[in-house]
């Protein structure tokens, strides 16, 4: 126990730096997951194409791989940015396409007769989405967001690997210098599991605010 | 139903050729490099292979029974945690996964052959931060890692040797001019290999440097070409390897603290300890440690070859 | 020309709209050819590009050290995938039992690993473990912390699908005096697994992944070959990329041949299509609700 005092501003500066990349990553894995949803159901058959190929390859390389290109490999071709700031838009990228896929799901489960309803009224492709699919869809569709933010933090983790100074990687750290692990991961494991938790429930909360009561 | 029973038969078959794979995985010797034939030595080192022909072997004896050295020797195998990327220390080349040549796999080997015989080792590439874990559990026997002795590790598992002296130095990118040893990094962002020396060494020298860790050399070595930081703090023979293969970065200064490598033993063994001290101290009366580093460690640098250090001489040791 | 699947949100487009979708598609081409053209060019500038950089690519040995590698992730994977979906399977059960210490035991072992990250869960048993004694040969320090974590996930995925069931399935086979466990494996899982491939597909992948962390335990598999090996011959960008294309394959494959088993062991051979109403006489598994 007392090798987790001692260390302790050390560990609380990794869950700083765990919490921040989190959340930047995950507004941009929402903002960037929208728009290639968007280009998922546009009209247009090119955006529909990319959109399809980017998901398809980011659900099917490791992120281990992406971070160690990004932070070792692309810097030889001139593409250099602060070891934070690259491992936040990786994440980001890669995130972004499963909630592309989350988002695209979500939108499959509303019944078409709800939007032939909305064309046989007139509505536009923006007034179908606003007014029809997307209040029915976020039902369905905040669960498994959830379940992306959960798997968000679980993969900031890897970015320890390449140098980031996160909460596993700082732990990992006092444990080399205490010895004990048993208590400093144990303890490293009850923060993710506490954030975890703190996702799931606010999930949760926003699920039943936007659920439609029929 | 001739689906269901085919369907079923497909899926037996499968689990019984994972189950299968799996047990003989389970067999053990899959984890890292096969075990080098006694014919090694493919790279060319004929001078090597004449080392390894006239290299001690252990009278019987000295392997007392119930001991490591005798399991080792009934295994016939000598199972080192060793790097694969490490360039005049323990590199593996690619086209030819067998041969790993450098100045600690080369010590290793003649460990090997005074062992058993032959230089018949496999080699298990460590996490910097897991080479405790390796001997404390078994998976290896010795590791030669350019591994420093500190107290600190002594206490959790046993060293043999020192067989090398060196100390951390300072790398820095090739055109930079600004920095000429430790004591121009205040201030600076400087670079360091995740659990070793320099880690704990910099922030005591100039403690307004800002530490940034990569968990291996080839990383660190890259992030500092790459201007992730201005310097790279690690051991001088690392560094000056690193050097002569890599023409974007070199050494500048002299090694500022003095780091004496060790061979990593499991704890608790003081036979096992006392034999490896005790084929350390014949190797370095023979010749044979100073051939292996005039054939890796001495072809950079200015050609001469240092003393081997007195065995013990290092608190841990 | 196939419909997209979300073709019925918007009315088929008159010649104003078809010619707008031909602006855009121009518009988008031009883009996208853009941007790849300023990222090759910039490649190019630092000589990324140059043949003798890739060439060592066409050598058979490179490709020989690498699918070495590949054996081992391949292994890694597949031991974990049974270990871990038959740990699911148990532990979704348990979690349904009506015996409740089990119930809550399966249900707290199952939020734990699903909460953890599995660097934090290989570290800690790298760690952890010797200090009780056990010693695990270097594929087993990989399997079981990955197949631990990944039976968690698939224990939920297994859990939903029993869920989603209707629940007649269940009573009917109660009805036929059948007990629990019974019901279980004849009636409720082989339904509950067909209608979660999908899920089970995509975690299958998570999981083939997952295994890059095999350089932490220095377990022999792709993505730490890939390091030595640029390490060795100083091209990362090239060494990566290619075996960022090796997963890529690899993993696409997995997922086409998992998509096509389904196609082949689903009942229903209808294709996705606006939901019909069922014909008397029809098999009792329907098409699944997602």
């Amino acid at each position: 126990m007392s090798a987790l005092v001692d260390a302790w501003p050390q560990l609380l500066s990794g869950l700083g730096t765990t919490v921040f990349v989190l959340v930047t990553s995950a507004v941009g894995a929402l903002v960037l997951g929208t728009l290639v949803t968007v280009a998922r159901v546009s009209p247009v058959p090119v955006l529909r194409a990319a959109a399809f190929g980017y998901v398809q390859v980011l659900v099917n390389v490791p992120l281990l791989a992406l971070l160690l290109l990004a932070v070792f490999a692309l810097p030889d071709a001139g593409l250099i940015a602060p070891l934070v700031t690259t491992a936040i838009v990786v994440l980001t990228v890669y995130e972004a396409a499963y909630v592309a896929e989350a988002l695209r799901s979500g939108i499959n489960t509303v019944s078409r007769g709800q939007v032939e309803a909305a064309r046989a009224l007139g509505f536009t492709l923006a007034q179908t989405l606003r007014l029809v699919v997307v209040p029915q869809a976020a039902r369905t569709v905040v669960q498994p967001l959830g379940n992306v933010l959960i798997a968000l933090l679980m993969n900031t983790a890897l970015t320890a690997t390449v140098g980031v100074v996160e909460l596993t990687s700082a732990t990992n750290k006092v444990n080399l210098v205490q010895a004990q692990p048993i208590p400093i991961f144990g303890a490293a494991g009850l923060v993710y599991m506490a954030l975890a938790l703190v996702i799931g429930l606010g999930a949760g909360r926003i699920e039943k605010r936007v659920a439609i009561r029929r | 139903m001739s689906r269901t029973l085919r369907r079923r038969s497909t899926i037996a078959a499968s689990l019984a050729l994972v189950a299968s794979l799996a047990l003989s995985a389970c067999g053990g010797s899959d984890s890292g490099s096969s075990a080098v034939p006694p014919s090694a030595g493919g790279g060319g080192d004929d001078a090597l292979q004449e080392v390894y022909d006239n290299a001690p072997v252990a009278e019987a004896a000295a392997l007392l029974s119930d001991s490591t050295m005798a399991a080792i020797r009934e295994r016939g195998v000598l199972r080192v945690a060793a790097a694969l990327d490490a360039p005049l220390l323990s590199q593996q080349d690619p086209s030819n996964p067998d041969d790993i040549q450098g100045f600690d796999i080369d010590l290793a080997k003649m460990l090997a052959i005074y062992i058993i015989g032959e230089p018949n080792i496999e080699v298990v590439p460590p996490a910097s931060e897991t080479r405790e874990a390796l001997l404390t559990n078994g998976t290896v026997d010795v590791v030669f890692n350019t591994y420093t002795i500190t107290e600190e590790r002594a206490e959790q598992i046993s060293f043999a040797g020192p067989y090398f002296v060196s100390g951390l130095a300072v790398a820095v990118a090739a055109d930079n001019e600004d920095i000429a040893g430790i004591d121009d990094l205040g201030g600076r962002t400087v670079i360091v290999g995740a659990n070793t020396p320099a880690v704990t060494a910099v922030p005591e020298q100039q403690p307004t440097a800002e530490v940034v860790s990569f968990a291996t050399d080839p990383q660190c070595v890259q992030a500092l070409t790459q201007g992730r930081g201005d310097a790279y703090v690690q051991d001088y023979t690392l560094l000056a390897a690193d050097a002569e293969s890599n023409d974007g970065i070199k050494v500048v200064g002299q090694p500022f603290t003095e780091e004496a490598y060790g061979i990593g033993l499991p704890p608790n063994d003081p036979d096992f300890k006392d034999f490896v001290n005790d084929w350390l101290e014949q190797i370095y009366a023979d010749g044979s440690w100073a051939a292996v580093f005039d054939a890796t460690l001495g072809t950079v640098g200015d050609g001469s070859t240092p003393e081997p250090p007195a065995i013990g001489s290092v608190p841990g040791s | 020309m196939r419909q997209p699947e979300t073709a019925h949100l918007y009315d088929e487009p008159g010649p104003r709209g078809r010619r707008r979708i031909r602006i855009a598609s121009v518009v988008s081409v031009l883009v996208f050819a853009g941007v790849v053209a300023l990222m090759l060019r910039q490649f190019a500038s630092r000589g990324q590009l140059d043949a003798d950089r890739w060439t060592p690519f066409l050598s058979w040995p490179i490709w020989e050290y690498l699918l070495v590698g590949l054996r081992g992730t391949l292994l890694a994977a597949a031991v974990v995938a049974v270990l871990g979906g038959a740990l699911g399977v148990l532990l979704a059960l348990g979690r349904l039992s009506p015996i409740r210490p089990l119930r809550w035991l399966c249900t707290g072992f199952i939020e734990v690993f699903r909460t953890l990250p599995v660097l934090l869960l290989i570290y800690l048993m790298l760690f952890g473990l010797p200090a009780y004694g056990i010693n695990l040969p270097v594929l087993w320090k990989l399997v079981v912390p990955l197949t631990i974590a990944n039976a968690a996930a698939f224990a939920e995925i297994v859990r939903a699908g029993v869920l989603s069931l209707p629940r007649g399935q269940t009573e009917a086979g109660y009805s036929l005096g059948m007990r629990r466990l019974q019901v279980m494996r004849a009636v409720v899982l082989p339904q509950a697994l067909r209608a979660v491939t999908p899920s089970l597909v995509v975690q299958l992948v998570s999981l083939l992944k997952d295994t890059s962390l095999g350089y932490v335990v220095a377990f022999t598999e792709l993505l730490y070959r890939a390091q030595v090996l640029s390490a060795y011959n100083r091209l990362l960008i090239q060494t990566f990329i290619v075996v960022t294309l090796v997963y890529l394959v690899v993993n696409g494959l997995l997922s086409a041949l998992a998509s096509r088993l389904r196609r082949r062991t689903t009942r229903t051979a209808a294709p996705i299509a606006p939901a019909t109403p069922a014909q008397p006489g029809a098999p009792a598994v329907e098409a699944p609700r997602v």
